[in-house]
């Protein structure tokens, strides 16, 4: 039995852990994958603890399918777990955009391949967007560059909601520009350039774009006075 | 033929072609004297080993919970299949008709015997499971799983299908 459970676990290898879930690499039916599995929170009662990790598993998996639909890259998903609260996907080949900008900032700008990317990434945001799908948590490191095609592809929909208020689509760019501001100042004015490709890609940009703009003037949190 | 490993069982796959005999072997699965008890599925919305890979995956965790939708192992593996939820237009679309010539043969931990016993149930003409992509019906598969021309601009048929197997019970 003990050589059976080691078996078990050297084909799954803990990679990373957050505040939500564990992220693991496995072997998927002979093809490389990721186990991303949310873990029970002590914290909580265990009734409304399993319906919440259960609700939030299945709106994960939805939304990453929902962005395929909608022409935007995310990994493959390969099986759903409702008893071990687990979802399975394709493992992607690729450094993340988070890396890709670091290395930037270190050893200085390949503007064309900067330019790329930044396209991609308003893009792909324009047209989850029209779909009605925030992402939630836009990052740099929600962002991968698949290798060989450059592709980009977004990973992480455990923040991610429908929606077509020009209130959560602004929220959604205004994290992102924190994001960029915060972590990638070396790397110029990246931002413009994303939301000039959003511009193209989404036709309701006009009022999410003001809207962007009151955002930025009170915070992320709207004020509730009166 | 050809065995796959999935999930620590076993699962053994045969492609026919030009099957002659679909309507005596739908009669007998449906009485349940199918010997032995296979899955048998409508080829041509199969672009691609790894989709029916994925099923089985699925298939095998239910069976493990004793969670089993269908009546049997191998009518579920057609069923998850389907990337749907309900059951007779799964069995029906992505299981065969009498009128089937194109048939993918699947079975769980099939042993030695029961593989050639397989091969003499089927009466057709065995192919190579490479042969899958150039033969599956592009315009069916978009049809049944409803899958966008937008979709295929990032993806291809398998993982489209891959993924609706996959998130069909978290719709």
């Amino acid at each position: 039995m003990e050589i059976d459970a080691d078996l078990k676990q050297s084909s799954l290898v803990l990679i990373n852990q957050g505040a939500e879930a564990r992220v693991f690499e496995s072997i998927f039916v002979g093809r490389r994958s990721i186990i991303k599995e949310r873990f029970s929170k002590k914290y909580r009662h265990p009734s409304l603890d399993s319906k919440l990790t259960l609700k939030r598993l299945n709106a994960e998996a939805r939304c990453m399918t929902k962005a395929r639909r909608l022409g935007v890259s995310t990994p493959v998903l390969y099986a759903v777990d409702p008893v071990l609260h687990s979802l399975t996907f394709e493992y992607v080949e690729g450094p993340s955009v988070k890396e890709i900008f670091l290395d930037f900032g270190a050893h200085g700008i390949i503007e064309e391949r900067m330019d790329d990317i930044a396209t991609q990434i308003g893009d792909a945001i324009g047209k989850l967007h029209d779909g009605g799908l925030v992402h939630g948590d836009l990052t740099t490191s929600n962002m991968l560059v698949r290798s060989g095609t450059n592709q980009l592809v977004l990973i992480d929909f455990g923040l991610s909601f429908m929606s077509t208020l020009p209130e959560d689509k602004a929220v959604d760019l205004y994290v992102l520009e924190r994001a960029l501001l915060s972590m990638h100042s070396s790397c110029g004015n990246v931002m413009d350039l994303i939301l000039a490709a959003y511009k193209k890609s989404s036709k309701q940009w006009s009022s999410t774009l003001n809207k962007l703009a009151q955002v930025r003037q009170r915070g992320r949190k709207r004020t509730m006075v009166g | 033929m050809k065995v796959f490993e999935v999930n620590g069982s076993s699962l053994c796959l045969a492609l026919f072609v030009d099957v002659t005999n679909s309507k005596e072997l739908l009669d007998l699965m449906q009485a349940g004297t199918l010997e032995p008890e296979v899955a048998l599925l409508n080829a041509l919305l199969i672009p691609d080993v790894f989709p029916v890979l994925a099923a089985a995956h699925k298939t095998l965790v239910a069976k493990s919970r004793q969670s089993l939708t269908t009546k049997t192992l191998h009518s579920e593996l057609v069923y998850n299949y389907s990337g749907s939820k309900h059951i007779s237009e799964s069995l029906k679309r992505c299981g065969i008709s009498e009128s089937s010539t194109y048939i993918l043969v699947a079975r769980f931990n099939a042993s030695a015997d029961e593989m050639t016993a397989i091969e003499k149930l089927i009466k057709g003409r065995e192919i190579d499971l490479d042969d899958l992509e150039g033969r599956a019906n592009q315009s069916q598969i978009q049809k049944h799983y409803k899958i966008s021309s937008l979709e295929l601009g990032i993806s291809s048929v398998a993982d489209a299908i891959v993924c609706r197997i996959a998130a069909r019970d978290a719709l």
